[in-house]
């Protein structure tokens, strides 16, 4: 047994022992149930932090089955199993998700508690499931445990956005959430089921793995016979069919159209769920299955193009939207565009960094959001606030430095990540890979519209003249909500150190610290899950020779720090264009400003209204009709067979009686009557 | 001796209820089923069955005795137990408590006579499960009609006469057929079959040679079937004889009035355990007796059970009434279970029995949550309600995990059986494309969660409103405490499904022998561990 399985088993159990422990002695609990969440999440990190060190230092990395879930008999079809697969990247996404859960947990308790919420214990024993739930979807080691709780977290979604359930939003929303997501986890589990039924085993890593199989298929000319498939077009189809469920969770276009509505959830659920780990579950199964989608040209080529229409057309939404979490929401979306982007532009670290710092900032941003909904009591339109800067100034310089980080602003920590990822496809588009010419287009150009919408964002709450009454005298707010904005803002500034890829040139490249750590130079062993030749099989290293061979993702070699004048250079022009229209005491409405442009803008997204239109009106006509044609069709041709038949036997009416007895004896009369005739006319009684 | 002990406790407990006092019988009544419950308790701790009880596994329980003589043919009192049926059986125990308990509340009148038909029910539902002869297994197929008809006509809802005639009728002329379509062969086997026991025949069809051709006397003219004729044409009097039970469309109608009419308790039985009949009689005899046909026939019956699920999904959206919401999901459900057993591979078919065994918990769970809401807001119309999780906290909440345990929620027992009917049919040997006809009925997990988010959304969620004249207040333990039982069924079934899926894979894996053919071969070579 490897020295990093305890330790995963814990951080996963903590979270699961404090939501059963709150669901059934919850009531009774001071606090209703925050405690027991925050000693586990809080145990959860501590073991997070130490597994992460571990690995630093040089512990090789754990891959065990530890659960059986169907055996069936030996040799007949597919065993499905649960196990731990602890390595860089879920140690880090380990750290990630349970730091962000402690400091929700804590943030909870000012922004629930104290605004005297009732059913907290419902609303703790929830928070406990979803940080189980992905926590073990972090450390699955295969696609089946991975689906099961990708799953999971749907469900938590949905019981946490519809937490107030007494009022008529909240549970459409979750409603929509989980419809919106179900429908790319139905591509998913397509997807899960063809590796199963394909490569008889769902493992991601180790000889035995769907990924280790898929390679020797992609080599050869074999296939399915269904289709006269061939082994690459086996492949790619399945990780399209895997990506569809990545677009539902992590809301890409065009199934973004959940995670709006689903701002409905209180603002500490939009912090943990809806920002830093659930919707990014999605992108962090496709680097789970890095090596698999590495082999697959044409399914990389989408997922950059997703990504980076996604970043774009998000982010331009963000500008127009009036209410602060909304603009947050859409800022989500466009932001895991860019991981999107990154992994379908073949940087492989930059994804993972900024899904990381990302985490950090975006949490960040919410909770600030949500600071100042307690503040101005339950206000969230932008144009309802300003001026909140002096007096709420804790908050205030929370959110700028998340701020700074969203907008790519040097040195704070998206500065580092963006950078990292806009260079790695610009690096690989120059290298030959023309596609990603586009979809790196689309990126850069989000860049500026990026700031513009941070910045308008940040002088709209915080700068100017309070707008109303509730903004210039707002509540002050607990330590409880300030402390995690403190803990993230700092985290925000100095994140970027992590991986200072921008200046590798000049640094050299041991500041890499995140691409040593995933590329497995710090491992002593690997635990088994070696390549070929040796290396370690989960490696950004070994990634990057896929793709290479592969992909013929090829690297041109650019200058890093020139892509990154470039994406400062459209950052300062976003900046200039925020100031220009949103500064001063009292600015104008969006419309106002933006003209045209601005109600084009507002009116781009119909994806939502075809949704709706889809769910509504044509399935539910269809529903209709199909249950007209049921009743009146299937049916009245049993019922008419039925009434002829009645009609044909009326002088039998006389012995219906209505009498339970009689009809009994009749049936029994009956069948012994059947048996009899039977028996007389074949003449078996001999 | 323990199947004859189950049949007489359960029988002697409905006279011991027929004759006792109405305001006795409801407790009497549910005292005296632990009784078979305890029995199949025990019995799972001294199975021992392996392999198919039809195809000469070895039989748990087993007694055979001769009982009479049926011109040349034997007929034997024998009963006994296998992977496939003994998991139905523990499902009929579970939910006939289980069901007795939901009847407490809703049924005030006549309640001695209630009661003694549903341990009469119970009685011939044990009694289909384990028979092995042909003619006693008839026997009870038919009895089971006989209480579930007055229980739904004597204690119905104002359609109910419509109803129980309706149910009567409708699986009485399946009944007709399968008995043609067994007699059929049994003739047709000749001289090569001496008693009428189950394993018997399907060995002597199953091995090759055995089948003669049959003269059919129509209307005085003499038509000669050949063995293949006679094949094809007993397995579709088969087949559509249990069709009529599981149902499958377009043979299904009978099903939402029943159960709209049926009181819950009726229907959690009539959902939970009675279309399973109809599953279990499509495995024992057309898959197990017949499987070449049902090779042969591979599109059109795959075809009706992917209609099925779609089709009665989409049925289920267009429903108001939460009851007939459920009902059409049956429909749907059930589909499932014959995909499955087309793919004649082990995870298909034992995926299909996995389902029977979890759909009978689910939806009776739901029966039940949507029961006591009617109980008490008297109404079932999606329309009048809403708001009521705040009225009826328990009840509320335990409907939303029965409705995501039918979505298939993973760590339900849904999940596991739906994941293992996906993975056996999608490379099954015996369906042609069969990757695309499995994702087409995958589609029915977003039509299901589609429905069932709809329908909690308006009458759970939202404010507390309500258009009765009734007044609302929190259901009584006794209604709860059922339904938290199967929950946690449900749950124990999803985390854990080898609980039932090891001896269930244990009966089956003997059918699939040359049916699951390693597909896309190709592929395989590439994958060094765990295929088959």
């Amino acid at each position: 047994m490897s020295a990093l399985l305890d330790p995963a088993v814990g951080i996963v159990a903590c979270p699961l022992v404090a939501c059963l422990v709150t669901l059934t002695t919850g009531r009774w609990l001071p606090l209703r149930g925050a405690i027991p969440g925050l000693v586990a999440t809080a145990g959860s990190l501590g073991l997070a932090v130490w597994v992460a060190l571990r690995l630093a230092l040089g512990t090789a990395p754990t891959h065990e089955t530890v659960y059986t879930f169907v055996g069936g008999v030996d040799g007949q079809g597919v065993v499905f199993s649960f196990g731990l697969l602890v390595d860089p990247l879920s140690a880090l996404m380990l750290v990630v998700v349970s730091l962000i859960a402690v400091l929700v947990h804590l943030f909870s308790v000012g922004y629930m508690n104290e605004e005297g919420e009732s059913d907290l214990d419902r609303y703790y024993a929830g928070l406990g499931l979803f940080t189980f739930s992905m926590l073990a979807f972090v450390v699955a080691d295969n696609l089946l445990m991975a689906f099961v709780f990708f799953e999971l977290l749907g469900l938590c979604s949905y019981l946490l956005v519809g937490f107030w359930f007494r009022d008529p939003g909240p549970p459409s929303a979750a409603k929509k959430a989980f419809l919106v997501t179900r429908l790319g986890d139905y591509f998913l589990l397509v997807g899960v089921v063809a590796v199963f039924a394909t490569f008889g085993s769902g493992a991601f890593a180790g000889p035995d793995s769907f990924v280790t199989a898929a390679e020797g298929v992609v080599d050869s000319d074999t296939g399915y016979t269904f289709l006269d498939l061939s082994g690459q077009q086996v492949v790619d189809g399945i990780g399209l069919l895997v990506l569809g469920g990545a677009i539902g969770k992590s809301a890409q276009f065009p199934l973004h159209t959940w995670l709006p509505d689903a701002m409905e959830g209180p603002t500490p659920v939009s912090a943990l769920v809806h920002a830093a780990t659930m919707v990014a579950a999605g992108v962090y199964l496709l680097a789970r299955m890095y090596g698999f989608y590495a082999l697959s040209p044409t399914v990389l080529a989408v997922i950059a193009l997703v990504g980076g229409f996604t970043a774009l057309f998000a982010a331009t939404r963000a500008l127009v939207e009036q209410e602060l979490k909304q603009v947050l929401a859409y800022s989500t979306i466009s932001q895991y565009g860019y991981v999107m982007l990154a992994l379908g532009g073949g940087g492989y670290v930059a994804a993972v960094f900024h899904l990381t710092t990302h985490a950090v900032f975006k949490s960040l941003l919410f909770l600030g959001a949500g600071a100042v909904i307690v503040a101005t009591r339950h206000e969230e339109d932008m144009w309802e606030m300003g001026g909140l800067r002096e007096r709420l100034p804790v908050t205030y310089y929370g959110f700028l430095a998340g701020s700074l980080a969203l907008a790519g602003v040097f040195p704070f920590a998206g500065f580092w990540s963006k950078d990292e990822l806009l260079f790695e496809t610009l690096d690989h588009a120059a290298g030959g890979v023309s596609v990603l010419w586009v979809a790196y287009a689309m990126g850069l150009l989000a860049v500026a519209v990026t700031v513009l919408y941070t910045v308008r964002m940040l002088l709209l709450t915080f700068h100017g003249d309070p707008r109303t009454d509730r903004a210039a005298d707002p509540d002050s707010v607990g330590w409880t909500m300030q402390a995690p904005m403190v803990v993230l803002g700092v985290l925000a500034a100095v994140a970027g150190v992590l991986n200072l890829g921008t200046l590798r040139g000049v640094l050299g490249e041991e500041t890499l610290l995140l691409a040593e750590f995933l590329s497995g130079e710090t491992l002593e062993g690997f635990g088994g899950l070696t390549t070929e030749n040796g290396g370690f099989a989960l490696s950004a290293g070994q990634y990057a020779e896929t793709l290479h061979d592969a992909a013929g993702y090829e690297a041109a070699g650019l200058s890093p720090v020139l892509s990154g004048m470039v994406a400062l250079a459209l950052a300062f022009a976003g900046v200039a264009g925020a100031v220009l229209l949103y500064r001063g005491d009292d600015p104008d409405t969006h419309v106002a400003r933006l003209g045209r442009l601005g109600s084009v803008l507002a009116n781009n997204d119909h994806q939502d209204e075809f949704q709706v239109w889809l769910a509504s009106s044509v399935a539910r006509r269809a529903a209709l009709a199909a249950n007209r044609f049921d009743r009146g069709i299937v049916d009245g041709v049993v019922n008419g067979l039925g009434a002829v038949a009645l009609s044909l036997g009326g002088r039998f009416r006389r012995i219906q009686t209505g009498l339970v007895s009689n009809y009994t004896a009749m049936l029994v009369l009956g069948l012994t009557l059947l048996l009899l005739v039977f028996g007389l006319t074949e003449g078996w009684w001999v | 001796m323990f199947v004859e002990g189950l049949l007489a406790v359960t029988l002697a407990s409905a006279v011991v209820v027929a004759v006792a006092p109405d305001r006795y019988a409801a407790k009497l009544a549910t005292g005296l089923s632990l009784l078979p419950l305890g029995g199949v308790a025990l019995m799972w701790t001294r199975f021992d069955a392996s392999g198919n009880a039809l195809t000469g596994g070895d039989i748990a329980f087993e007694t055979r005795e001769t009982w009479f003589q049926l011109g040349q043919y034997s007929v034997d009192w024998h009963v006994g137990l296998d992977g496939v049926s003994f998991p139905l059986l523990g499902l009929t125990v579970v939910l006939v408590t289980a069901a007795l308990v939901s009847a407490w509340t809703p049924i005030t009148e006549r309640e001695s006579e209630f009661y003694t038909l549903v341990l009469l029910l119970e009685t011939a539902l044990i009694g289909v499960f384990t028979a092995l002869d042909l003619v006693l297994w008839f026997v009870f197929w038919e009895f089971v009609l006989v209480p579930m008809y007055v229980l739904i006509a004597g204690w119905g809802g104002p359609r109910r006469n419509y109803a129980a005639v309706k149910f009567l009728v409708y699986t009485n002329l399946g009944s007709l057929l399968l008995f043609t379509g067994l007699f059929a062969l049994v003739l047709g086997l000749g001289d090569s079959l001496s008693a009428l026991s189950m394993p018997d025949i399907a060995q002597t069809l199953r091995a090759d040679g055995q089948l003669d051709g049959l003269d059919v006397d129509v209307v005085g003219q003499s038509i000669t079937v050949g063995p293949d004729g006679l094949r094809l044409g007993a397995f579709l009097l088969l087949f559509f004889g249990f069709a009529v039970k599981v149902p499958v469309v377009p043979l299904h109608t009978w099903l939402p009035d029943a159960h709209v009419e049926a009181p819950t308790p009726v229907s959690v039985i009539l959902a939970g355990v009675l279309l399973k009949m109809g599953t279990y009689a499509l495995l024992r005899f057309n898959f197990t007796m017949l499987p070449g046909v049902a090779r042969d026939l591979a599109v059109p019956l795959v075809s009706l059970g992917v209609v099925s699920v779609v089709y009665g999904a989409t049925l289920a959206l267009a429903q108001q009434d939460l009851k007939r919401i459920v009902a059409y999901s049956s429909i749907s459900s059930m589909g499932y279970v014959v995909v499955g057993l087309v793919a004649f591979t082990p995870h298909g078919m034992g995926g299909a029995t996995l389902q029977m065994i979890s759909h009978g918990l689910i939806s009776g769970l739901l029966f039940m949550a949507v029961g006591v809401i009617y109980n008490t807001t008297h109404t079932r119309m999606l329309g009048d309600m809403s708001g009521l999780a705040d009225r009826m906290p328990w009840t509320a909440w335990i409907l939303v995990a029965g409705a995501f345990g039918y979505m298939g929620l993973p760590l339900m027992s849904g999940f596991a059986a739906e994941l293992l009917v996906f993975v056996g049919a999608f490379d099954a040997a015996a369906i042609p494309a069969a990757p695309l006809v499995t994702a087409v009925a995958m589609f029915g997990i977003v039509v299901v969660a589609g429905y069932l988010l709809w329908g909690v959304q308006r009458s759970l969620f939202g404010p507390y409103r309500l258009d009765t004249d009734h007044d609302i207040g929190r259901a009584p333990a006794h209604d709860i405490a059922p339904m938290l039982v199967l929950l946690g069924l449900v749950v124990a079934l999803g985390v854990n499904p080898d609980l039932v899926y090891d001896v269930v894979q244990e009966a089956v894996s003997p059918l699939v022998d040359g049916g699951a053919t390693v597909w896309p071969t190709d592929i395989t070579d590439h994958v060094q561990g765990g295929r088959r």
